[in-house]
């Protein structure tokens, strides 16, 4: 049996990737270095930013500020650039984008463990069937394709090392993958040798190639789908080693954006976009503050603040964030209680998560609310798959329409019993 | 066989009465300079307050109003003062049982304003905040007489005590001495190790700074933070002669489950009085005698002691620390199904003759 994941009535439409052969094959392949032609492609690219806040980031330090209340916390709620909507004082920036940006204060998950809950929340919690579903970044990566970069569909930028990540990719396979750059750094040993000249390395690659489908015809074609794949990542990404250059950085922008982990590694997924990557995960560690809490926040915030906000506004300014959705998300939020080591524990009840761009309303909107102390989601609660569903659409892609197909069996991309958030989309 | 209980230290602090009870959390607990008192700064914008003077603390009318967290109080003469996270600077004055607001400064700093202190001698009174400003203000009408940019996190404050001096700790583990008159950076004591840059995140400081009862011995306290989200830091006191600028000698705990030094009190016998916020759900009180490898005592068992109040009678401390089982991923209820808030039992002791 094929193994295309995809069996869907979208099939029967006309997606971007067949757009994208017609528009070549009508035009001539010669006609994509056409400028013109060129913008065109740009114009009707899909992308995602996910910034992801491992640990979980405070929604009473950030989007859903409860001033004066037994849970508040020591900071001061602030005046947004969207009358009427007011969000921590440690977040300055973002509250000059509100006109971009777009919070759900409602989100309400199911697990508050880090553990179970990361996966949960990446893949979207979809009902058991028995399958593990892909990560958000591996899903977008099937759903949209790799567009017209060159490059990897799913990067991911972190800190520490990198590497080929296929976990991400569930039952989708290996080849939706992620790529993960180290520090925001190429993989190690990316070039050719100079002693090695590209005759001998297309020699080196054929040989590869007909070792690998030995190997994979009796045993499991995902291993050695896995190691293709990334030597055509690795492929790729020498085609476009100057992103990684950066001399070229602008000084103006590493103020902006900062020079910590997240501020750099933000503006390296920047210019990830430009060049078209399809699905940008930048991750920030050590947000889990279980002690000395507000301390952590004054530190921690205005890291995510600034390059946050910068970007919003590049993306704004470079028309993009008509083709970039933009999310800032992480496990779970944190606890309204405050502990003993004056820290907030895990809190999966009720939690804020931000958005932006591609299919999401402009103007600056809030959607939901929880109730005077924070401690309960007061409107409908928001589940993952709700805002799988909402991000999904935000793409362009109907979860009612849409379906992954896993070896026959049809498989929904996001949970079937739940809905969008309405009131954040276009 | 039974085993043998030990004896009872005769040296030990005893527990004095039961512990109060504010229905909030409490960053800092004072005594005021006639011992009639004592103050609590509250998570609820309030202050609160005991008569001291019975058989039975009996408490008194809050003074409220302040936005955020009470952060900090100290006490002067017939005065009592307080800040805010959201900046604000209140002065309270006492008049026989009576208590009166004096003045507030709605926004002595932008933002979260750390510490106050007042010096006897000083006429004016000192706050620093996250802003970096080190503020000095008139005590009588909280008019603004100097300030001090750092451009750096301001954690902590003291004046010299001939109050020609303020001392200000900042979050990376640096002391700068401001000569009150030309407004300068004198000097600076450094005990870098009280900060870590863990990840993206700046942890620690110097959370607060003292002077020895004779003035000469300037102590920095916090701890050598291991991580940022866990408190997972070992207790450390750095100690600096005043007339050298030099390390002295310092007090360092024994592992990182001992957390910070979150307040410090010079007794007039020659030691430190010092609590430590505990991880996880632990705390402790501790008699340091500068020179000395360790504590003479440690005791308290308490659950993540805040503050350290010592009775200017030098032979009782009231300890402010957190109910028991404070922590909790998801929804931890409460007896009656609700989520309750936590709050800062705060144990008054006696203390041994040294």
């Amino acid at each position: 049996m094929p193994r295309d994941p995809l069996c869907t009535p979208s099939d029967h439409r006309v997606t971007r990737r067949r757009f994208l052969g017609s528009a070549a094959g009508a035009v001539g392949l010669s006609a994509l270095a056409n400028p013109l032609v060129a913008e065109e492609l740009k114009k009707q690219r899909r992308q995602v930013l996910f910034v992801w806040l491992d640990g979980g980031m405070s929604q009473l330090e950030s989007w859903d500020p409860k001033p004066n209340t037994p849970f508040g916390g020591p900071f001061r709620p602030i005046q947004t650039t969207v009358p009427g909507i007011q969000i921590s004082e440690l977040l300055p920036n973002c509250a000059k984008q509100m006109k971009h940006l777009a919070i759900v204060r409602s989100v309400s998950t199911q697990d508050n463990s880090h553990s179970a809950g990361v996966d949960r929340i990446n893949r979207g919690d979809p009902k058991n069937r028995g399958v593990v579903y892909p990560f958000l970044g591996s899903a977008v990566a099937k759903l949209v394709g790799p567009g017209d970069s060159g490059l990897p569909p799913y990067i991911w930028v972190k800190p520490m090392s990198g590497g080929f990540i296929p976990k991400d990719a569930g039952f989708l396979g290996p080849k939706y993958g992620a790529l993960a750059l180290g520090d925001g750094k190429p993989p190690e040993n990316l070039l050719r040798p100079k002693a090695l000249t590209a005759e001998e390395d297309d020699e080196r690659n054929d040989l590869r190639k007909l070792l690998d489908k030995n190997y994979a015809a009796t045993r499991r074609a995902e291993l050695t789908e896995a190691n293709s794949h990334a030597y055509e990542m690795a492929a790729q990404l020498q085609k476009k080693i100057s992103l990684f250059d950066t001399s070229k950085v602008l000084q103006k922008d590493q103020d902006r954006y900062g020079t910590h982990d997240l501020g750099r590694h933000m503006l390296l997924a920047r210019r990830l976009l430009e060049a078209g990557v399809t699905f940008v995960k930048v991750t920030s560690y050590g947000w889990d503050t279980h002690g000395d809490h507000f301390n952590g926040a004054a530190s921690l915030h205005p890291k995510f603040d600034k390059p946050f906000a910068a970007m919003i506004e590049d993306l704004a300014d470079r028309g993009m964030l008509d083709n970039v959705l933009v999310i800032a998300c992480a496990e779970f939020g944190r606890t309204p209680r405050i502990n003993g080591h004056i820290g907030r524990d895990h809190w999966p009840e009720a939690w804020s998560v931000a958005m932006a761009g591609r299919g999401i309303k402009k103007g600056g909107v809030v959607a939901g609310k929880t109730n005077d102390k924070g401690t309960e989601v007061a409107t409908d609660p928001v589940d993952i798959g709700g805002l799988f569903h909402t991000w999904f659409r935000a793409l362009g892609i109907d979860p009612t329409d849409v379906q992954y197909g896993n070896a026959g069996q049809p498989l929904p991309i996001a949970h079937e019993d739940m809905k969008p958030v309405k009131e954040v989309l276009v | 066989m039974q085993p043998k209980k030990a004896p009872a230290d005769p040296n030990a602090p005893k527990e004095l009465g039961k512990p109060l009870a504010p229905t909030t959390q409490v960053t800092r607990v004072r005594f005021s300079r006639n011992g009639l008192r004592l103050a609590a700064a509250c998570f609820d914008g309030k202050v609160r307050l005991w008569d001291v003077t019975g058989k039975e603390p009996a408490e008194q009318k809050p003074l409220g109003d302040h936005n955020g967290w009470v952060t900090d109080i100290a006490f002067g003469p017939g005065q009592l003062f307080s800040t805010d996270s959201w900046g604000r600077l209140s002065a309270w004055q006492f008049g026989g049982e009576e208590v009166k607001a004096h003045w507030t400064v709605e926004a002595a700093h932008d933002g979260w304003a750390r510490a106050v202190a007042v010096n006897a001698r000083a006429l004016a009174v000192a706050s620093c905040g996250k802003d970096g400003f080190v503020r000095l203000w008139d005590r009588g009408r909280g008019k603004k007489i100097h300030e001090f940019e750092t451009k750096t996190d301001l954690l902590s404050v003291c004046f010299s005590d001939d109050g020609k001096s303020v001392f200000a700790g900042d979050l990376f583990g640096v002391v700068r001495e401001f000569e009150v008159l030309s407004g300068k950076v004198t000097r600076t004591f450094e005990a870098k190790e009280l900060h870590k840059l863990d990840r993206i995140q700046d942890v620690g400081g110097v959370k607060n700074i003292m002077l020895s009862g004779d003035g000469k011995t300037l102590f920095a306290a916090g701890a050598e933070p291991k991580t940022g989200g866990f408190v997972q830091c070992v207790p450390l006191i750095v100690a600096f002669d005043l007339a050298t600028g030099k390390r002295l000698s310092q007090y360092k705990g024994a592992n990182d489950n001992e957390g910070y030094v979150t307040d410090m009190a010079w007794h007039a016998d020659g030691f430190v009085i010092f609590t430590t916020s505990g991880q996880p759900g632990q705390g402790k009180f501790h008699f340091w005698k500068p020179g000395a490898a360790t504590a003479h005592f440690t005791g308290g068992k308490l659950p993540n002691c805040h503050s350290v109040a010592l009775h200017p009678d030098g032979e009782r401390i009231a300890v402010s620390a957190t109910n028991a089982n404070s922590s909790g991923n998801g929804r931890v209820k409460g007896m009656g199904g609700d989520y309750p808030e936590n709050t800062s039992p705060i144990q008054m002791w006696t203390l041994p003759k040294v």
